[in-house]
């Protein structure tokens, strides 16, 4: 059963995002993302990571990509003004070719290492043990991305405001 | 068991970090670069939480949360400049952004 949704669940990733780098428009593109993001988030949920499950669902999903495709429509873009990409398929056909190499490198050294087989703890993933680690060991960089966050805010403010003479 | 192993998810990161990759040097739209980077930045993450299942241990977890933090920050900045940049050239082609290029200014 695990099997068969860990093959539904990936097969859905890699459709959306080869979709994703192959269709013309933007708006198109967003969508086929979104497939491959809800897809991550049944993995993680496959992993024991409940609460990454919905941190997917709810900030990239629902957050980040809604945001996207507001912006999309927001600018109206035209056919006009879309890069013109006459090419596309044999760079992508010949990207793909140069980056095979890359891949079995990378899978022959992940190949060594061995299959998973202690049992897990019955609670993890959940919340709790996870807030109990990101509030005591990992509390420094809990609280950076905060202020991240906030120069991120300023930052998109400052730059999106218009131009004063 | 296929899903125990932790081979089967590396493959799977793998993959999509490539596609990322792909779209990154393949296409000329900025929307669909931006969403490339988006897509290796959830490859890495795949990557972090099998491992985090891997070894036992939250860490590769709260990594994943960090990440997904720290792409939340980059998506404000970056469609503000997309903004700008639209406003302005008009054009979503990566090719009309070459202010910077040594050829444009010889």
């Amino acid at each position: 059963m695990n099997d068969l949704l860990f093959f539904l669940l990936s097969f859905f990733a890699l459709f959306g995002a080869f979709g994703m780098i192959v269709l013309h428009q933007p708006v198109h593109s967003a969508l086929s993302l979104i497939v491959t993001l809800l897809a991550l988030a049944g993995l993680f949920a496959l992993l024991n990571a409940s609460f990454l499950f919905a941190v997917q669902i709810i900030v990239y999903a629902g957050a980040i990509l809604t945001l996207f495709i507001f912006i999309i429509m927001f600018l109206n873009v035209k056919e006009s003004n879309l890069p013109k990409e006459p090419n596309k398929t044999l760079y992508l056909f010949l990207g793909g070719i140069v980056l095979i190499p890359l891949n079995l490198l990378v899978l022959r050294a992940f190949y060594a290492m061995p299959l998973l087989r202690e049992p897990l703890a019955e609670d993890f993933g959940e919340i709790q043990p996870l807030g109990a680690a990101l509030f005591t060991k990992w509390l420094l960089p809990f609280e950076l991305i905060s202020l991240l966050l906030l120069v991120a805010l300023i930052g998109a403010v400052v730059f999106a405001r218009k131009d004063e003479v | 068991m296929i899903v125990s192993s932790l081979f089967s998810y590396v493959l799977v990161a793998m993959l999509l970090f490539s596609i990322g990759l792909l779209g990154v040097i393949a296409r000329k739209n900025i929307f669909v670069i931006y969403m490339s980077i988006e897509l290796m930045f959830n490859a890495i993450n795949l990557l972090f939480v099998a491992l985090a299942q891997y070894r036992h241990s939250y860490d590769g977890q709260i990594f994943a949360v960090v990440i997904i933090a720290t792409a939340a920050a980059e998506a404000a900045v970056f469609l503000a400049l997309i903004v700008v940049l639209f406003r302005r050239k008009k054009s979503l082609d990566a090719d009309v952004l070459r202010a910077l290029s040594q050829k444009e200014a010889a």
